[in-house]
């Protein structure tokens, strides 16, 4: 008799007979990607009822929220809710749910979830802004990825709108984005930008001031929208794009690479070969650790400890030159391919990454104890910037960021990538819910990483580093996801035909950090501001100049981002005077 | 606490190296600038369809009747793929990263190949240096003699007119079947 291969258990059935009990015949159709990767699709008018109850009642976590014009493939555009839906604190079955529903193209409109789950907000927006997909009920008018100047009725993402070098002509002359209007006595209005939340991502923030204290921010991002995901649709096929994704982030890039092979080798039933998937893990930590030190480096800035600042980069050096060993660059840039890695980790390479993880250990321990025991950076740090965890349960943040409200959510345990089921290790959590916790949080974070550094290195199995010889399926999709330094990367790729991929969105982390950071930034002094936006780790922030507006007054101040800066160090002769 | 810092920074001491008077470290595998050995290519092409950033492009000229190899630095992201896909190991990458110039066209290398007419309607089709490696490694795989001929004969023939080759000896063989 032969046997038959047994299919791997579904993980997450019990989420959908949950939605099926609840939503009986509005859930139209079911399909599986993976053993923890299910895809529903909804009656378009349940999709708020639909995502709430995921959201809330079986204690979902919004990862991403995916437009797609697919009126060439079934005449309809789409829209995919992605859920990690992870049950109470006690539950271990926890897989990702993706509600889907189709939009006619004549009435290109959906109704909002935002109203009822304030994850969707910037979501719904960014469909609308890329589709010109409605979402009707959404209170936010305002653009989020597009331009101010960028033709009203083009739609970039439309298979049919444009190629993907074009670039309209600007429709007006100035920025006339609608920041939000605080009002009250004594209100003080701050615009602080450009700001580059990264040396390549500026931002306009808007601080409202009550004397010293912050009352509300708001912020426009987008301003180097760099349109990767139409450029990868257009022009790149389906293997290349693990190299663009490498260029999404200056510090998860690795992360990006991985979340996107991973997607693509799930939609295409790929099984990475066991040394590839610790090969991976490998550079993943190696990432995590020179992206950690960079943070921990702009903790001891922001709080005026700048000679602890050069020592923290002086230790990050021997990390990079970790990845160059590692890799070949000084990024861990260019190495994966779809289906494992290009390059094997050798013998001497792995005895110079273990005496190099052994002095990095002494060398972090007593700069991160220098560090705790400046009497400064408790007094600054503790109490500031805090992150509710009602706030954080309603926005959905990642990483670091979330763990430092005391939720104990890392994708590394949660749904478990490469071979991080394989080696023991600890997830971090604290529960000050301030800027103190989270810097704690990246400090022993650091030493996990290490630990899990040399403990792949010394476990590593033989054998081959890369699977070839693949079907390509058309039309298949499937989501990768990847804990990166910052929190959860997620991609979700279709591919097309003619080796091409059909729909590809990504999420970086910060995405998901940056609609919280309002509220963490609400109650607190002007001269923290720069320390808590760094605090989230949105690459790192450097204001370029502050622009002060007073309300009552009607005037315009301009204070320079070094004043800005040297008043968050110094913390005398405010600028605001 | 005080103590302790000095005391770290007293034991590091200098830190800073003196780059770019001198050179700086790199791993036995670094990924520098690509190089290109002409002389060692085909001008196959695969490079260019291997390459992400499209840094590599290969363009036909037809009224010259050649075939242009072009890298162009300023796009180029060092990934290696050009190298690891080359049939003749043509390209490899350097320890070369410092890629400055004053003037952009000095970002830009290229290398001319010629176009090889088909044996039958003139057409160009092929870089001639393919068309001899092709040849070469028959060669070297076994075949000789009449096959040899007549399989180079067949290269030598633009893709329409081989298979116009093909269809009048197919109707020949199934006369003769017939």
């Amino acid at each position: 008799m032969i046997e038959l291969a047994e299919a791997k258990p579904k993980v997450g059935q019990k989420y959908v007979d949950a939605m099926r009990a609840q939503f009986g015949g509005k859930i139209l159709e079911e399909s599986w990607q993976a053993a923890e990767q299910v895809t529903l699709m909804v009656e378009l008018n349940s999709l708020p009822d639909v995502v709430e109850f995921v959201y809330y009642r079986l204690g979902g976590w919004l990862s991403t929220v995916v437009g797609s014009d697919e009126r060439p493939i079934n005449g309809h555009f789409a829209i995919y809710y992605v859920l990690s839906v992870e049950g109470d604190e006690t539950e271990t079955e926890k897989a990702y749910v993706v509600i889907r529903a189709l939009i006619p193209p004549h009435q290109p409109e959906f109704p909002a979830v935002a109203s009822r789950v304030p994850a969707a907000v910037w979501y719904e927006r960014e469909v609308r802004d890329m589709f010109g997909i409605q979402p009707v009920g959404m209170v936010d008018k305002r653009r989020l990825v597009l331009p101010d100047d960028w033709p009203p009725e083009l739609h970039p993402l439309r298979k049919d709108a444009m190629d993907y070098r074009f670039r309209p002509t600007p429709t007006r002359e100035e920025e006339n984005y609608e920041f939000i209007q605080v009002e009250g006595e004594g209100v003080v209005e701050v615009p602080l930008g450009p700001l580059h939340m990264t040396s390549d991502e500026p931002g306009h923030f808007r601080l409202y001031m009550d004397g010293e204290h912050i009352v509300d921010a708001d912020y426009r991002l987008f301003y180097v929208h760099r349109g990767m995901e139409k450029l990868a649709e257009s022009r790149m096929t389906y293997d290349q794009i693990t190299f663009l994704t490498d260029r999404i982030c200056g510090i998860c890039g690795y992360a990006h690479s991985v979340a996107y092979s991973t997607s693509i080798e799930r939609a295409l039933g790929i099984e990475v070969p066991a040394r590839a998937q610790y090969i991976r893990t490998i550079l993943l930590e190696v990432e995590r650790l020179h992206s950690h030190l960079l943070n921990l480096g702009l903790a001891c800035h922001f709080v005026g400890f700048d000679t602890g600042f050069m020592q923290f980069f002086r230790v990050r050096e021997k990390t990079m030159k970790m990845a160059e060993l590692l890799t070949g660059a000084r990024k861990t840039y260019g190495m994966n391919l779809i289906g494992g890695i290009r390059k094997d980790i050798l013998k001497e390479e792995r005895t110079q990454v273990l005496q190099w993880i052994a002095e990095l250990r002494g060398e972090v321990t007593r700069l991160v104890d220098i560090l705790l025991n400046t009497p400064n950076i408790v007094q600054r740090t503790a109490g500031i910037g805090r992150l509710e965890p009602n706030v954080a349960r309603d926005y959905s943040p990642v990483g670091p960021n979330l763990r430092g409200s005391g939720f104990h959510r890392d994708i590394r345990v949660i749904h478990p990538y490469c071979a991080y089921d394989r080696v023991p290790w600890t997830t971090i959590s604290k529960t000050g819910c301030d800027v103190l916790s989270r810097t704690l949080i990246r400090a022993e974070e650091f030493f996990v990483s290490l630990d899990m550094v040399a403990q792949c290195l010394e476990t590593i199995p033989e054998g081959p580093i890369l699977t070839e010889g693949f079907a390509y399926k058309p039309y298949s999709f499937a989501l990768g996801y990847v804990e990166a330094p910052r929190g959860e990367d997620i991609h979700w790729s279709m591919l097309g035909d003619n080796q091409k991929i059909y729909r590809w969105k990504c999420r970086a982390s910060s995405y998901n950090n940056w609609p919280a950071l309002r509220y963490m930034l609400r109650g607190n002094t002007f001269s923290d501001a720069p320390l808590i936006v760094a605090s989230i780790d949105p690459c790192y922030s450097c204001t370029e100049r502050v622009t002060v507006v007073d309300i009552r007054k009607k005037s315009v101040k301009t204070v320079a981002y070094k004043e800005l800066e040297r008043y968050c160090v110094e913390r005398k002769d405010s600028p605001l005077k | 606490m005080p103590f302790k810092l000095l005391r770290e920074v007293l034991k590091v001491g200098e830190a800073t190296v003196p780059y770019p008077f001198v050179a700086v470290d790199l791993t036995p595998g670094f990924r520098g600038r690509p190089q290109h050995d002409p002389a060692q290519c085909i001008a196959c092409g695969a490079c260019a369809v291997a390459c992400p950033p499209n840094a590599l492009t290969m363009t036909t000229n037809l009224d010259e009747g050649i075939i242009t190899w072009q890298i162009f630095y300023g796009r180029c992201i060092y990934c290696g793929r050009c190298e690891e896909v080359c049939p003749t190991r043509a390209i490899s990458l350097s320890h070369d990263f410092e890629l400055a110039v004053m003037n952009k066209a000095d970002l830009y290398e290229q290398a001319d190949y010629r176009l090889a007419a088909c044996t039958r309607c003139g057409v160009l089709f092929a870089p001639a240096k393919e068309l001899t490696y092709v040849l070469a490694l028959l060669e070297q795989s076994g075949v000789t003699g009449d096959e040899l001929a007549e399989r180079g004969a067949l290269l030598a023939m633009c893709p329409t007119c081989r298979r116009k080759n093909d269809i009048v000896k197919l109707v020949a063989l199934n006369q003769e079947a017939v």
